[in-house]
């Protein structure tokens, strides 16, 4: 089937189209140059067209959702919508049901999102999870920087065995990339502990978590992974804990990148929990100048900032005693889990609230990194869903980017408690996103960071992934209009997924199979049977499961979309 | 004024939903609109007429001048003035689960027993239970921490397990007797217990009173007997007699208060 958008206004920016008014032709479910004159046209004369979405940090399966769900039956009885002759009835606000997060996503012009989080011992659940969230293409990621055989591999500095190790481990997972979190300090966590700073070695083991993050990145690129290694470091949601984050992304300053789809070595993931500064909740203030301005100096890293949006939400994350000490902070429940050799998991429910001292300091600081961080390809629009606020939350995100106007309203009439002007920059900048920006920290940049050689860009060839919305841009002021750009990025006017409509005016018109992308490494094979000899004793030994019953098989992953690299090159 | 009177015809068997037939919704619906309504029942919705015969006399401008008459069983009939913000139910029988859940005003008048979650997460009004109720009568919703915060919740027979838990505001009164864990969670508000109480009222109670005239079978560790109070006055109400004034929960660093009768409660005395 050939279509033709029509006078569309376009925001390509890997294609450094902004705002032109331009025809994007898709057949067979790819862009392509021209369509016969038989093709059918789509008037979307003078409206927003742009790469469908990547969400390139968010929640979205797995075991901890499940908990989640289960343990906030609260939350679940928000957003609770009938069935429809298209979809499956919807329930849930911060912990979306599965088949509410795929319609939610693609109602905004979503095509792609990351899962951030998998341990591999639960990856066959979490593909069976996304095998249940419909129009989504779903990127996981595992879990490696609390992993016990990760940790030897660190602590003797093999990075070949490691190398190795991660590339058997992404073949058993079936996962896209390396993601790291609190590393040493979930394991750390097995004993009632944590680890602070980057330099605190992990109990019992005697490595640290800069060695971890260095070796796993090292090891990363010795692989030529798509994705370079996601970082969650040391001391979330902590006073004071900017300069581990600086410290972070300076130990991989060095790493030579092997890549030529990507531009970093390492991804600061929702950098709005890593920049803060003072030293307790009492003198707490902004440490997003000095995250800023490491990004802007240095080219191998990229963030995405994990935006409070000033809700009641659910928080999760494999950051397991940062998560006790939430609970110790608001009081509220909370549910812990134990992931063998893995790594941990914690979650409790938040009230981000305007009215709260601390809640309105993070919601600044997030919106300090998003204007202070001056390349956009550099920086990606997340809200960490659900941990900062759920992901439903992205157009608002949008419209306080577009509008100083909004911002400044909100610290004036008290929206927000003083801390976040007081406290931070905020109310000095004047910077505002155009909608290129926006396309590019919701599009191109994520695509580039993941290496994605098939989406976020409406080049002839790539997925016809593609989102048109109801807004002309040349016929509104988003500084004065910042509910009318909220309103037009919630419900996309079409949602196209591989050439499919998906979503028409905002409804769901069609329903399709989620696909799972993963990293196949080649060229270790040798090297990869060698390490699994030598884990294979002590997985017998430690694990609760048999390695035959802990593997992902093909069948969990019905729609693969493989990705194909050659360690070494 | 108008009066709207169901007179049942059948029972289900799997149970009927009402929470859309609250005065809010249909003061100003003729007895054509009740005929065409389908009422929801488990995934599929059936005319109410096939359940029901619906008499309606006189005219309604507001919610307030609405009073609902429900003559028959209710048993199988949940969310009977769920969310409901002003006028009148009398509900002739007994009824299921959520009487009376989020609402904000008016009042409900139950002539039988009401099953579980009765006033949940009541914000307002007056919900009166003549017959017994189940577990959970004016509490949170399941999981959350935010239970009944206004109203008045009376209830002439005996109360089931956790009622009040988490409540944060309102009156709740029992005048028979009442099972485990009364007014967990609790942080505000006022619990009066007429009859004996098996265990643990207060359980990790932060704040509030609960007032029992009963006996009391066991106490939690985690109250503190602070005085014997004669006639005192609690939560702006006069009361005769002696009462043990116990605070807790300590194990949560409570202030709650908890009022035993002092001749019923002898054994507890140290």
């Amino acid at each position: 089937m050939e279509y033709v958008l029509k006078n569309g206004i376009v925001y390509d920016p890997a294609n450094k189209v902004a705002g032109e008014k331009k025809d994007v032709m898709f057949k067979d479910g790819k862009i392509v140059d021209s369509v016969s004159a038989d093709a059918k046209v789509l008037d979307v004369t003078d409206k927003i067209v742009m790469p469908a979405g990547i969400d390139p940090h968010a929640h979205v399966a797995g075991p901890k959702l499940v908990v989640g769900r289960i343990y906030r039956p609260e939350d679940s009885r928000k957003g609770v919508t009938h069935k429809t002759d298209v979809t499956r009835s919807e329930s849930g606000f911060s912990i979306p049901s599965c088949p509410s997060t795929g319609y939610r996503y693609s109602r905004m012009g979503y095509g792609t999102v990351v899962e951030a989080a998998v341990p591999p011992l639960e990856a066959k659940h979490t593909h069976e999870e996304i095998n249940s969230i419909p129009n989504l293409d779903i990127v996981p990621l595992s879990l490696f920087g609390n992993n016990w055989f990760v940790l030897q591999y660190a602590k003797q500095n093999q990075i070949e065995d490691l190398a190795a190790f991660v590339a058997a481990w992404l073949k058993i997972a079936k996962c896209y990339g390396v993601k790291i979190v609190n590393p040493c300090g979930s394991e750390a966590w097995g004993w009632g502990m944590n680890v602070h700073g980057l330099d605190d070695p992990a109990p019992y083991w005697d490595v640290t978590g800069r060695e971890v993050v260095t070796a796993l990145a090292k090891a990363n690129e010795m692989l030529g992974m798509p994705h370079s290694v996601h970082v969650h470091p040391n001391d979330l949601g902590h006073p004071g804990n900017y300069p581990t984050t600086v410290s972070t992304m300076d130990a991989l300053k060095d790493i030579e990148k092997n890549s030529t789809v990507r531009g970093q070595t390492m991804h600061l993931t929702h950098a709005q929990f890593h920049a803060y500064g003072g030293t307790s909740w009492r003198d707490a203030d902004s440490g997003a100048d000095h995250i800023a301005d490491y990004v802007n100096k240095n080219d191998h890293i990229t963030i995405d900032v994990g935006q409070v949006t000033l809700d009641e939400t659910t928080t999760m994350t494999a950051d397991a005693p940062m998560e006790f000490d939430l609970y110790k902070l608001s009081g509220l429940k909370w549910a812990n889990k134990d992931v063998e050799l893995e790594t941990a998991a914690g979650i409790v429910p938040v009230i981000y609230s305007g009215k709260a001292p601390v809640n309105s300091l993070q919601w600044a600081i997030g919106l300090e990194l998003f204007l202070k961080v001056n390349d956009p390809w550099k920086v990606c629009l997340t809200t960490d869903h659900p941990n900062a606020g759920p992901f439903i939350r992205y157009p608002r995100i949008i419209s306080w980017l577009m509008s100083n106007e909004r911002r400044q309203e909100m610290m004036d009439n008290r929206e927000v408690h003083p801390w976040s002007h007081r406290r931070t920059s905020l109310a000095s900048l004047e910077r505002e996103y155009d909608f290129n920006e926006i396309a590019t920290i919701t599009r191109a940049g994520p695509a580039k960071i993941y290496g994605f050689q098939d989406r976020g860009a409406l080049t002839p060839g790539y997925n016809a992934d593609i989102a048109v919305f109801d807004i002309n841009p040349n016929d509104i002021d988003p500084s004065r209009n910042p509910e009318a750009i909220e309103k037009g990025f919630s419900t996309a006017m079409y949602t196209i997924k591989d050439g499919e409509i998906l979503v028409k005016d905002g409804d769901i018109v069609k329903v399709v199979k989620s696909q799972t992308l993963w990293t196949n490494v080649k060229g270790m094979e040798e090297q990869e049977k060698a390490v699994m000899e030598r884990v294979m004793p002590d997985f017998t030994r430690y694990y609760t499961v048999k390695f035959e019953n802990y593997q992902v098989h093909d069948k969990y992953l019905p729609n693969p979309i493989v990705t194909e690299v050659q360690a070494g090159k | 004024m108008k009066t709207i009177t169901f007179n049942q015809k059948k029972t289900s068997q799997i149970a009927l939903e009402f929470d859309e037939l609250i005065p809010d919704e249909v003061y100003n619906w003729e007895k054509a609109d009740f005929e065409k309504y389908m009422v929801p029942i488990g995934n599929s919705r059936f005319p109410l007429t096939d359940y029901f015969d619906i008499e309606v006399d006189g005219s309604a401008e507001a919610p307030e001048e609405v009073k609902m008459i429900l003559n028959g069983d209710y048993g199988r009939v949940k969310y009977i003035g769920t969310k409901m913000g002003a006028g009148e139910i009398i509900v002739n029988g007994p009824v299921d689960l959520h009487c009376g859940s989020q609402m904000k005003g008016g009042s409900i008048l139950v002539n039988g027993d009401a099953e579980s979650y009765a006033g949940r997460e009541m914000e307002g009004g007056s919900l009166t239970i003549m017959g017994n109720t189940r577990e959970f009568c004016g509490c949170s919703y399941i999981g959350d921490w935010r239970g009944m915060n206004g109203g008045t919740i009376t209830i002439h027979g005996n109360a089931g397990k956790q009622l009040g838990e988490c409540l944060s505001g309102g009156s709740i009164y029992v005048k028979g007797d009442c099972d485990i864990l009364a007014g967990i969670h609790m942080t505000k508000g006022f619990i009066q217990i007429d009859g004996d109480v098996t265990r643990w009222p207060g359980g990790q109670m932060k704040n509030g009173d609960i007032v029992i005239n009963g006996e009391l079978g066991r106490l939690l560790e985690g109250f503190v007997q602070e005085d014997i109070v004669e006639n005192p006055e609690i939560d702006g109400k006069d009361f005769s007699g002696k009462y043990i004034k116990y605070t807790g929960d300590i194990a949560l660093n409570g202030k709650g208060r908890l009022w035993l009768d002092a001749e019923k409660n002898r054994h507890l005395l140290y």
